[in-house]
């Protein structure tokens, strides 16, 4: 698959069809991927594809200039439709490198589940429904499902719907609904002044590095509502009220546009579980609206769009 | 020679109620797998065994994410301004010497060219025991900017994992004093001292990445201008704060003030030359794009700094590697310098 890939961005490169690709190369740490952003087609040649190709790649297609061809996988597809939708990226520009994916593992999971560090692991080894765990030259075996990210557990599209082309063959999702909503479930099995008292803790670690902002596709603002200083929003310094209120009005900035790449919770070097304020919004957008963010190119953005019909009394 | 002094690994608890009757004693402290030094309660010492690093850097106890400067209330004859007063003596335990030398770094700007009072404060009431590295991350390479694991010089104590005991380097007076009342802590024996000799000469060993530090202010400055190395290899870079929060050494802050119904307070936060905003002035923005903004981080650490001070700003801890949402890897950058301007060039 990797060597269809690489022959296929070669080629986009050498027809002059794009000025760039994106896609994902080896990273520097042990079970890592890093993107790859180049024009050089000698360099397409380092393009992997595995089970550690967590960025979600969208996020550059709003900075690189020119054509670009981007390797998606059903996450990064859904926001590559979702900028479409709201006149970030222009279709035409873009060549979509679909790449199926059954699931990405979690190294977070994997280093609890065997009580090491990346970097002490010898190898992970994924076998259908089993994923095999080498630490110390010992292998231990645990259920796949139990290694995967939530959000992959929760993905609906794990083959890009929009694509030009596809490398491989389409693949089903590992989907697992009770796993991948165990937190929220958590969350709301809780009394009101016990999650407050939860998400009070979680805000309490946060240190306002925007590593949550700066890595969603979904984040596409020329200036964040957080930088505004007349009238000022929230501080800027980080106290965990002025934290938690950052992350819900960037959580209702993005509904509707949120894809559930996880890519933000993966992120936080805090370890706050934003998943499960993102995946509950976009659950309620598509109960409240019918509305699955990036599925559809030519529908209107849920935000930008107003029908009289759904109108409250208040606007109508 | 300094004597030696050793104790056996399960009197730690003990030396720390000791120490606990006259400091606020910190240790490694896991919060939802977050590491960082905070109160001890008293009875878990367990970090002996699952402590690395942490994920927050000490330098947090001395420059906190956000801290008060003073409150203020408007009164008849104008503003009364109140500067909390923060005297308390603590201790830090098992401290790292990358981390340290992180203290020491940030020592240069905030105590010997300015005097930062909030810093000082807490400096200058603060301890440090540091605990050598015996398990290095892959992603360390302290050893390329002339720290060792077992490095001892900006600790006033400096544990020693030799199997079943610590040994103790007493490297400041302060750090003698700690130990004339513990009871537990024993003369380390000429054996104790080959087994801390064996085990800083492996541990140095197991630090596998390496960078090329020789010359390296000189050959960023040779390419300083080189715009399209800079643009290449800033263009996976996501803008966030992380490496540069989360960095022992970086120390840039913001300042607010808060003001409600003639009361309030100011504030300074960390902040981050990541950040497109930081460089905004009402004309203009000199790093509004973010090639330059990488260039500035790469440069302030291992250009501007040894200018200044003769030193790099970095201590190889590794946490900018291991923490970065894209795995954008600062040693990959040092090693690969363009040795002169290739392209066009660019201020």
């Amino acid at each position: 698959m990797e060597q269809e890939l690489r022959k296929e961005a070669r080629k986009l490169l050498e027809e002059g069809k794009v000025d760039h690709i994106i896609g994902f190369a080896p990273g520097s740490l042990k079970f890592s991927t890093t993107p790859l952003i180049t024009k050089e087609k000698e360099e397409v040649a380092s393009l992997v594809i595995n089970r550690f190709m967590v960025n979600n790649l969208a996020k550059f297609l709003t900075e690189i200039p020119g054509r670009v061809g981007i390797v998606a996988k059903g996450c990064d597809g859904r926001s590559i439709v979702s900028l479409i939708q709201d006149n970030q990226v222009v279709r035409e520009n873009v060549v979509i490198i679909g790449v199926p994916c059954s699931g990405l593992i979690d190294i977070a999971k994997v280093e609890k589940l065997v009580g090491k560090d990346r970097d002490e692991i010898d190898d992970i080894a994924l076998q259908g429904e089993k994923v095999t765990v080498t630490v110390d030259g010992k292998r231990k075996d645990f259920p796949a499902k139990e290694v995967f990210f939530e959000h992959c557990l929760g993905c609906e599209f794990s083959t890009p719907q929009e694509h030009d082309t596809l490398i491989g063959e389409r693949v089903a999702a590992v989907g697992h609904e009770e796993l991948n909503r165990k937190r929220i479930k958590e969350l709301k099995d809780m009394a009101p002044k016990q999650r407050w008292a939860f998400w009070k803790e979680q805000f309490t670690r946060c240190i306002r590095c925007y590593a949550c902002r700066q890595v969603c596709p979904a984040c596409f603002c020329e200036r964040c509502f957080v930088e505004e200083s007349q009238p000022q929003w929230v501080s800027p310094v980080p106290k965990w009220q002025d934290n938690l209120v950052f992350q819900v009005i960037r959580n209702i900035h993005v509904a509707g546009r949120c894809t559930d790449c996880g890519e933000c919770e993966r992120v936080c070097p805090q370890n706050i579980p934003l998943r499960s304020l993102s995946k509950e919004m976009s659950d309620l957008v598509d109960e409240m609206f019918h509305y699955k963010a990036g599925t559809d190119k030519n529908a209107p953005s849920l935000m930008t769009a107003y029908e009289h019909a759904e109108a409250e009394d208040l606007f109508r | 020679m300094t004597t030696k002094k050793k104790i056996s690994k399960k009197d730690i608890g003990k030396l720390l109620g000791i120490w606990s009757q006259w400091f606020s004693v910190l240790v490694p402290s896991k919060e939802e797998n977050v590491a960082k030094m905070v109160g001890w309660d008293g009875k878990d010492v367990s970090f002996l065994v699952w402590y690395r690093n942490t994920v927050v850097p000490p330098k947090a106890n001395f420059l906190p994410p956000v801290e008060k400067m003073f409150s203020f209330q408007q009164n008849r004859h104008g503003y009364h301004v109140e500067v909390p007063q923060d005297e308390q003596k603590r201790l830090i335990f098992g401290i790292r010497p990358c981390d340290a030398r992180g203290i020491t770094m940030i020592d240069k700007v905030f105590v010997e060219t300015y005097e930062d009072c909030y810093y000082l404060s807490k400096r200058k009431n603060t301890v440090l025991i540091g605990l050598s590295c015996t398990n290095p991350y892959d992603s360390c390479f302290c050893t390329s900017l002339g720290v060792k694991p077992t490095e001892s010089a900006d600790v006033d104590l400096m544990f020693t994992d030799i199997g079943d005991e610590f040994l103790i380097e007493e490297v400041t007076d302060k750090g003698k004093e700690l130990l004339a009342s513990a009871g537990m802590v024993k003369e380390a024996t000429k054996a104790d001292d080959a087994k801390a000799k064996t085990v800083q000469a492996t541990v140095s060993g197991m630090v596998i990445r390496k960078v090329d530090t020789k010359d390296i202010a000189r050959k960023l400055q040779a390419c300083f201008s080189d715009r399209d190395y800079w643009e290449k290899v800033a263009a996976k870079c996501i803008s966030c704060g992380v490496c540069t929060f989360l960095c022992p050494t970086c120390f840039c802050f913001d300042i607010c003030d808060e003001l409600v119904k003639k009361q309030g307070a100011r504030y300074r936060g960390w902040d981050s030359c990541s950040f497109r905003l930081y460089t905004k002035m009402p004309m203009e923005n000199p790093r509004e794009e973010k090639w330059r903004r990488v260039r500035q981080k790469v440069c302030h650490k291992y250009q501007f700094y040894p200018m200044n001070f003769d030193v790099a700003a970095c201590t190889g801890c590794g946490r900018c590697i291991r923490l970065c949402p894209v795995n954008w890897d600062v040693t990959q950058i040092l090693s690969s310098l363009p040795a002169s301007v290739t392209s066009r060039g660019d201020k």
